[in-house]
């Protein structure tokens, strides 16, 4: 039977059996395999969190608060001197900003009512008028995980102001991510550069390129790593798109906000398998130095 | 407990906040997708080598695991698994309490390969990331490490210092 077992094993095995000693291996066993378990379990969509998870997240949360807020103004106000000479052309562009915005606005007003007239003609519901009345909050940033992978910031806004899952996160220049997990009074932030095809769990965006909204659909599902920039994949016919076009998402089936910029088209090449197009985009937002952050409630009793 | 390392788990409480808050807006913003040190995971290091390693261990999963749920993006666990076994088996590494500084540096950046190493199995066990790892190695492993040893060293003196009062307290005790 020892033979047997000098067969089995080997010398190094044995070895580190002796290392580690059988009970401890047990409870090394034990221990990967409980938290494989608890892995899996928490990897899919969880629609709550448990008390112990709310707790632990709210209090730390707090704590972050008080740390992350003087912390950011020590560093903008750096950034602030350093920025000084740029300063003078970012008041420039802003005034033609500015000037174009008073140009548009009477035209939107117009518009608007315009378009208020004809779905009160046509009958549209309640629901239907509102639907893309969307709200903004503006939410602090408390503490940050840059973990190259799974990059998730954390934001003071939770289920008491009634943030939900799923709903989008936008900058003052792009969109940033979901809302991936919502706590009292915080709530985590799954960033956009984790989103990826193959991952089960990383829902598509429908997406479409600014003022040609009839002519381009496409599909943003990855954000390549490598080239830090997202894919736009399933695009059936890009001869309207062209570089420089600004991607917007298009609100298409109704699970994501429309009109939330998205990026600028860098590239345009034939996809994977010859049959569509696809597009790599250049986030519109910088996903550094995070200090407020837009979260956009969509109106309530609509889908329900 | 006494007083002392009651203080000594505090400030390593404090490190996690302050590793959340303070840390990224000190990392130039090119680096900001890449560096992401786990300087709480270092102190645990210490712990684990001029403690004992089952202080390492029993600090990683906890330490761990307050990472896991306050940032919890996709799954629970990863770090919580990750810092206890890097934690534990370092500690198993170096059972002298009277490492020197080179061993303890080597200790450092052992763990920090292990870490993220571990880290990238379970992401790439779970689907999480489909690039190899070589990838992983040059993208953000490597920095990180050198981030992380960086910091050893700055904290070496003060902190072996306190261990080294903390055990030599208790070391009496056990042997009466």
């Amino acid at each position: 039977m020892p033979f047997f077992q000098e067969i089995m094993y080997g010398w190094r095995v044995r070895k580190l059996f002796k290392l580690l000693g059988n009970k401890r291996l047990f409870i090394l066993l034990m221990g990967l395999i409980l938290f494989i378990a608890v892995m899996g379990f928490t990897l899919g969509p969880r629609t709550n969190l448990s008390w112990p998870e709310k707790f632990v997240k709210d209090t730390v949360g707090f704590v972050q608060y008080v740390f992350y807020k003087p912390a950011s103004y020590v560093a903008g106000f750096f950034e602030d001197i350093s920025n000084l000479r740029a300063l003078q052309e970012e008041n420039e562009q802003l005034k033609i900003a500015l000037a174009h915005y008073t140009r548009d606005k009477a035209t939107y007003n117009w518009i608007a009512q315009e378009n208020e007239r004809l779905q009160n003609k046509l009958d549209f519901t309640e629901a239907q008028k509102r639907l893309y009345d969307y709200t903004w909050k503006i939410a602090q940033v408390i503490s940050v995980n840059d973990d190259p992978v799974n990059r998730t910031i954390v934001v003071n806004l939770g289920a008491r102001e009634g943030v939900k899952e799923g709903m989008a996160v936008t900058s003052e220049k792009g969109l940033v991510g979901v809302i991936s997990h919502v706590s009292n009074f915080t709530s985590t932030v799954r960033l956009a550069t984790s989103m990826d095809a193959k991952d089960p769990n990383s829902n598509g965006i429908a997406v479409t390129a600014q003022g040609k909204e009839n002519d381009v659909f496409g599909m943003i599902e990855t954000f390549d790593r490598e080239q830090g920039m997202f894919l736009m994949t399933r695009i059936e016919d890009a001869t309207p798109l062209k570089t420089g076009d600004t991607i917007v998402s298009s609100g298409i089936g109704g699970v994501f906000p429309r009109g939330m910029v998205i990026g600028t088209v860098k590239d345009i090449q034939v996809g994977e398998y010859g049959l569509t197009y696809t597009a790599t985009v250049e986030p519109a937002a910088n996903f550094t130095d995070w200090k407020e952050l837009f979260i956009v409630f969509e109106p309530e009793g609509e889908g329900e | 407990m006494n007083k002392r390392k009651l203080i000594l788990f505090l400030l390593l409480f404090l490190l996690f906040i302050l590793e959340g808050t303070l840390v990224p807006w000190l990392i130039p913003a090119a680096w900001q997708t890449r560096i992401a040190p786990h300087l709480v995971f270092v102190v645990i290091l210490y712990f684990s080598v001029y403690e004992n390693r089952h202080s390492g261990l029993i600090l990683g999963l906890v330490f761990g695991m307050l990472h896991d749920i306050v940032f919890y993006g996709a799954l629970i666990g990863a770090y919580s698994f990750a810092m206890g076994l890097s934690g534990y088996l370092l500690g198993l590494l170096s059972r002298n309490q009277r490492a020197p500084l080179p061993l303890m540096m080597i200790v450092v950046l052992l763990g920090g390969l292990l870490l993220d190493s571990i880290l990238f199995g379970t992401y790439t066990l779970f689907e999480l990331i489909h690039q190899p790892y070589t990838w992983a190695l040059k993208n953000h492993i490597i920095p990180n490490v050198l981030v992380q040893f960086g910091f050893a060293l700055a904290i070496y003196v003060p902190l072996r210092r306190q261990l080294e009062i903390i055990t030599r307290r208790r070391s009496p005790e056990e042997n009466a």
